[in-house]
């Protein structure tokens, strides 16, 4: 009976347990009771409001799939980092809500300089003070640029954004110098012009961090910063940090004095949820009142409870690379690849034919794969760049569009040679253990695309390989793989993001992740990448783009928007392509 | 006794140092990088250099792997590749969320395997026999993360009355993180609804994680008790007249709890070595899903630090498993 008499008790203890915690079960219910609007803040809101006007006050508790890699900007390139410290942080210009071509002045009030000067005069928003009460001034936007620009070695290895878009670190970068030319007045005199000088420093890691929080945290030294680590009063932007619990949460609070309109909520909690199926049970169960990246799959469930779902249009784009360069590739590796050297038995690449590669491109239905994997919101990507770029359309332009066409698929590879009996082998790769926005469901995808190219009459060889580890990336991205899934979210709204990016030359070479080796492409590129009035721009990326897709050297998908979902008494969110958004508008009616 | 926990620990150090070399080599000899995995897309070969340099992984391995030993000497875990954190902080920060988890789930494994074990032996045969293996076999066989996702659906979405996920309500508990075990603090910050609350947050991740060693240490108590049951000294003290209680508790259970020791000291210092699955379901910010992560970033600093100290606390738990077992049998002497 004793036994018994145990399992009772802990059966008791559990409903004991499971009943002392029914109250305050409803987030929404304890913010109604527990957080008074404060007497400062929103001016617009009002007590009584209805569902109809923003409401000031209560906690929002929100879901991402991970925390910060870093709390310093600077050395964060992640969106999930982004995400938290754009709420405290803030550029000199941003990126308009919604638009990703549009640009608007945060602390700079406005500003002097096009895309073919070489200076940018800068004159600052009045009465900026940081977290900690020191005063946003010239020398401050100085101090920040200079520590950037001279970042020590071990530092540039994560200041990844900077090195990117500013050419590198050093005296020698794109920056010749940043001058405090008065109080408010900051001066840029860059080394050439750069047409994407403005839209790069909209980038989290150009925010403007106080310069005692620099000092005091002694962010320059890479050994003793613990700007990485500590919750500090740095920024200048509408939530104040509070506390920061590795893997668990992230607080911030109402930065009353706020330069602009205030935030309406008290407080913002943002938690890691990696999974996403637990991240909507967190939704379901209470514990978050919103959450980002929701499943393609789960759109449905999350409508049909009356949840909101806030789609965000895709700024991305998902490939198939196609590398005839792979197996000679592989076969030149010093120490050898047997793992894939194994796999290509000697063969040339049937993709080193141009119509094969024409016959690839061919043989896929885009559209069939919209609505399986990305629950019918995307778009074919007929180029890299989604629509929701600024240079969708002129890009378009220079590129001939692919139709789906199976049978013409098959008389290509016929008229190539490659029949029932001498097959186009092609071992096509998709990671595993990743799911991006572009890209939700990698072994799907690659099912439903195989069996394309196999109804074309290409032989497929499925082959996977883990993202990170032992390494998807590394060995798509230096060309090993004949045929392989990978795609991109777009940093900021400039055609050299995007095929620049992926096709530019190292020192005459093509590459490597596709060998596409084309006559002209290199001087295309630069041309291109030089080109500073828009009009031409636009044209010069439009040819690049047309040699690319022209010669096949990879196959633009599908751009996959992505969808955050919230409880219904969250209202205001305003998703931007680029994932740049702030819980600034964010208020909860009450309801 | 002394000696013998004296020579234990004695052994650790060739052990550890032995752990030491496999880690360091074992991560290194995976294709791919940390450079690559930290830049991900966006890893240009530049940009791969960079990184190569700035985490040192250019120098030779035997510098490396001396500056990683000279570390660990001066108790210097290192700072992670991946978040420029301090290794040891972030250990130490997330162990006891770690130990929290650990103990709920094995409260629930002992609680009810080893009462559960001792009826169906005693019953052998019986449904409620029956019943309990059938229970058992599923319980070994579920899958966690199958497990955690219908505990959530059933106990906190159809029928909410525990949370869904994460150690504390955050927006009602606010209180101050001292020593990271959430019960603890909210009791140092006088909250009693707090530590309730940080209760109920254990009891799905504990019921979920606490499964599998519920079924193992049910079967074992069961197996071990049967065999115990046979023995002479029990019917003799059946004979004398001894009530039944006296008979299982003094007699049965106490012999036949030490291959169940055994068991738990195992399960213990698995558990503690990380739940991944729970601890990614339930939103749960401990060790599993760190070194987890830190494998998936080829982070090395996180990974050969964290494995070594999750090994040294398996090699520790499982000496207090050998010292219990002389509390437990008296004749046990170790020398």
């Amino acid at each position: 009976m004793r036994t018994w008499r145990w399992i009772s008790v802990l059966a008791v203890l559990v409903l004991v347990l499971a009943a002392c915690g029914q109250q305050g079960q409803s987030p929404s219910e304890s913010e109604e009771t527990d957080s008074p609007p404060s007497g400062s803040g929103a001016p617009e809101a009002s007590e009584d409001a209805g569902a109809g006007e923003p409401q000031e006050g209560g906690t929002l508790v929100f879901a991402g799939a991970k925390l910060a890699t870093s709390l310093d900007p600077a050395l964060t390139s992640d969106g999930e980092s982004f995400r938290i410290l754009q709420q405290m942080y803030e550029p000199l210009v941003d990126l308009a809500p919604g638009t990703t071509d549009e640009l608007v002045g945060v602390l700079a009030e406005s500003w002097e300089g096009e895309p073919a000067d070489t200076e940018y005069v800068f004159q600052l928003r009045e009465g900026v003070t940081f977290h900690d009460g020191t005063p946003l001034n010239a020398e401050a936007v100085k101090i920040n640029f200079d520590r950037l620009q001279n970042f020590s070695e071990e530092f540039q290895g994560d200041a990844y954004y900077y090195g990117a878009l500013m050419d590198g670190f050093g005296p020698d970068n794109l920056i010749s110098s940043v001058e405090a030319t008065d109080e408010m007045t900051v001066t840029f005199t860059l080394r050439e012009p750069s047409p994407t000088f403005l839209f790069g420093i909209t980038l989290t890691p150009f925010s403007i961090i106080s310069p005692a929080v620099l000092e005091a945290t002694s962010a320059d030294d890479h050994a003793a910063t613990t700007l990485t680590t500590d919750v500090v009063q740095g920024g200048t932007g509408p939530f104040i940090f509070e506390e920061y619990v590795p893997d668990d949460s992230a607080t911030l609070v109402r930065n009353d004095d706020y330069w602009d309109t205030p935030a309406y909520v008290d407080q913002l909690i943002i938690r890691p949820i990696d999974d996403p199926a637990a991240r909507l049970q967190a939704l379901q169960g209470g514990s978050v009142q919103g959450f980002d990246l929701v499943r393609p799959s789960d759109y449905e469930t999350v409508e049909s409870e009356g949840f909101s779902l806030v789609e965000r249009l895709s700024f991305n784009g998902l490939y198939l690379g196609l590398t005839p360069t792979a197996r000679e590739t592989v076969g030149g590796l010093d120490p050898a690849r047997d793992d894939l050297a194994g796999l290509y038995a000697d063969e040339p690449s049937p993709l080193e034919d141009l119509a094969v590669r024409q016959a690839v491109a061919m043989a896929i239905d885009r559209e069939a794969l919209i609505e399986p994997f990305y629950g019918g919101r995307g778009e074919v990507a007929e180029i890299f760049m989604p629509p929701s770029s600024g240079w969708h359309e002129s890009v378009l332009a220079g590129v001939e569009p692919v139709e789906y066409d199976p049978d013409g698929a098959a008389q290509l590879l016929e008229d190539a040679g490659f029949t029932a009996d001498n097959p186009a082998t092609i071992n096509f790769w998709y990671p595993t253990e990743v799911t991006r926005p572009y890209m939700p469901d990698p072994a799907g995808l690659h099912q439903a695309v195989s069996q394309m190219l196999e109804d074309a009459g290409f032989v497929v060889e499925p082959q996977s390989a883990i993202w990170d580890s032992p390494g998807y990336l590394f060995d798509a991205q230096n060309g090993y793989y004949d045929m392989h899934f990978l795609g991109w979210t777009g940093d900021y709204d400039d055609p050299s993001n995007w095929y620049g990016v992926h096709f530019g030359y190292s020192q005459g070479e093509p590459a490597a992740q596709f060998g596409c080796d084309i006559d002209g492409l290199e001087d295309a590129i630069t041309t291109a990448d030089g080109e500073l009035d828009e009009t031409a721009r636009g044209e010069a990326w439009a040819e690049v783009a047309g040699l690319i897709h022209e010669n096949v050297c990879f196959v633009t998908l599908v751009h996959g928007d992505t969808a955050l979902a919230f409880t219904e008494e969250v209202q205001g969110y305003e998703p931007n392509p680029t994932g740049s958004e702030s819980f600034r508008t964010v208020w909860l009616s009450g309801e | 006794m002394g000696k013998f926990i004296l020579r234990r620990l004695l052994l650790l150090i060739p052990i550890l140092l032995g752990l030491t070399v496999l880690i360091f080599l074992f991560i290194r000899l995976l294709p791919g990088d940390p450079a690559s995995a930290i830049l991900g897309e966006r890893g240009t070969p530049e940009a791969i250099e960079r990184v190569r340099n700035a985490l040192g992984l250019d120098r030779p391995l035997i510098d490396q792997y001396l500056e990683y030993v000279g570390g660990l000497l001066r108790f210097d875990l290192g700072t992670s590749f991946l978040t420029n954190r301090d290794v040891t902080a972030d250990f130490l920060q997330r162990f006891p969320a770690t130990i929290e988890l650990t103990a709920a789930a094995m409260i629930f494994a002992l609680g009810l395997g080893i009462p559960l074990g001792m009826i169906t032996a005693k019953r052998r045969g019986s449904w409620f026999d029956t019943a309990g293996t059938l229970v058992s076999l599923v319980g070994i066989s579920i899958p966690i993360f199958f497990l955690g996702l219908m505990l959530k659906w059933l106990f906190a979405i159809q029928f909410p009355i525990l949370p869904d996920s994460g150690r504390i309500d955050l927006i009602d508990y606010g209180f101050p993180r001292v020593t990271n075990f959430m019960t603890v603090d909210a009791l140092l910050a006088g909250e009693l609804g707090g530590f309730m609350d940080a209760l109920r947050h254990l009891i799905l991740p504990g019921i979920a994680l606490g499964t599998i060693p519920l079924a193992i240490i049910m079967r074992i108590t069961r197996a071990s008790v049967i065999d115990v049951m046979n023995e002479d000294y029990v019917r003799t003290a059946n004979a004398k007249g001894l009530s039944s209680s006296v008979v299982d508790g003094r007699h049965v259970l106490r012999n036949a709890l030490l291959p169940v020791v055994t068991v738990i000291g195992l399960q213990l210092g698995l558990l503690l070595g990380g739940a991944i699955l729970t601890e990614t379901i339930f939103g749960w910010g401990g060790v599993g899903k760190w070194i987890y992560d830190a494998v998936v970033n080829n982070d090395y600093q996180v990974i050969q630090s964290g494995v070594l100290v999750l090994a040294l606390i398996f090699v520790l738990v499982n000496l207090a498993v050998d010292v219990s077992y002389a509390f437990l049998n008296p004749r046990i002497r170790y020398s």
